[in-house]
């Protein structure tokens, strides 16, 4: 089975990131405990959690979200996100008419600061292979099928750019806070792979005739 | 590419939301590279540059053969790194 892990084998990944690691600090290049801090870092903090609070903000404040469709890199900075991956932000936004699908065709580039590293789907071979050629059927693999009247605009990331998707609002949210529409604000809808479902809770307390 | 693959890989996905990396092994190359174009030692476009080619040369194989892949993404990772590495003088390991 290819899936089989060799930790203990000496010619395995795990062994010769620990060589090259041992190597370069010995050199002086590098700093375990910086790697440390920067694995914390991506494993932590630096994650869908920011993307959803940029959306929360856009759906609430509408100046806030026509300064983030000018300059989605600004925009997000202003909420504290920033750095590797995120110098040329564009957020594409799904209205009734169109929606927006992020790929990286050539390898897995990604906006780091409000996304954080990518899941491992988005960099696989299946995902990237066709969500050009047949983005429905790659969203119809999500579970997600759009009507004939819905435009599916696919961005392909380049060594520049990396596109934030600012999925639709749900219905009955009206009442919800930006706290609480934060943390509805899924990872795969602002890529692109699927539609924010309305809240339950949020449903059965506000009935509506 | 078959629908197959990708749903496998969405269904662990989503099974494991938070999940950043498979191994810890994985985290430490990408935090190695990282912290190597921050210092200067290349750029991270450089890096990409090799990064793409190893992940051409597996889709090559994969779109001949007509397999998928099982998320070995950090495999090309890091002999993207080692080659980077090598190639600017960094480190011979």
């Amino acid at each position: 089975m290819s899936g089989n892990h060799h930790n203990a084998d000496e010619s395995g990944p795990a062994a010769r990131v620990k060589a090259l690691e041992a190597i370069l600090t010995e050199k002086g290049l590098l700093d375990p405990s910086a790697l440390d801090a920067i694995v914390d870092a991506y494993e932590t903090r630096v994650g869908p959690r920011n993307g959803a609070r940029v959306v929360a903000r856009a759906w609430t404040d509408p100046e806030y979200r026509k300064r983030l469709m000018a300059n989605a890199t600004a925009a997000v900075g202003e909420l504290g996100f920033a750095g590797p991956e995120g110098g040329h932000l564009v957020a594409v936004e799904n209205t009734d008419r169109i929606h927006n699908l992020v790929v990286c065709t050539l390898c897995s580039c990604y906006p780091w600061p409000v996304l954080g590293l990518p899941p491992v789907w988005y960099k696989s071979f299946a995902y990237r292979s066709r969500a050009v050629s047949d983005p429905r059927g790659v969203l119809k693999d999500f579970g997600l099928e759009l009507g004939a009247e819905v435009q599916v605009r696919v961005w392909d990331s380049s060594a520049e750019i990396r596109y934030l998707v600012i999925p639709q609002r749900p219905n009955g949210t009206d009442a919800m806070s930006e706290d609480e529409l934060a943390a509805i604000v899924t990872r795969d809808s602002m890529v692109g792979v699927e539609k924010i479902a309305p809240p339950v809770r949020a449903g059965a307390k506000r009935m509506r005739a | 590419m078959s629908t197959a693959a990708l749903n496998k890989l969405i269904e662990s996905a989503r099974l494991n939301p938070e999940h950043v990396f498979s191994a810890p092994w994985e985290a430490r190359a990408f935090a190695i590279a990282l912290k190597l174009s921050e210092s200067g030692l290349f750029t991270w476009d450089e890096f990409r540059d090799r990064l793409i080619a190893e992940v051409r040369a597996s889709d090559r194989i994969r779109a001949r053969d007509g397999t998928s892949d099982h998320g070995e993404y950090y495999e090309h990772f890091l002999r993207a790194l080692e080659r980077l590495v090598a190639e600017k003088g960094i480190a011979t390991p």
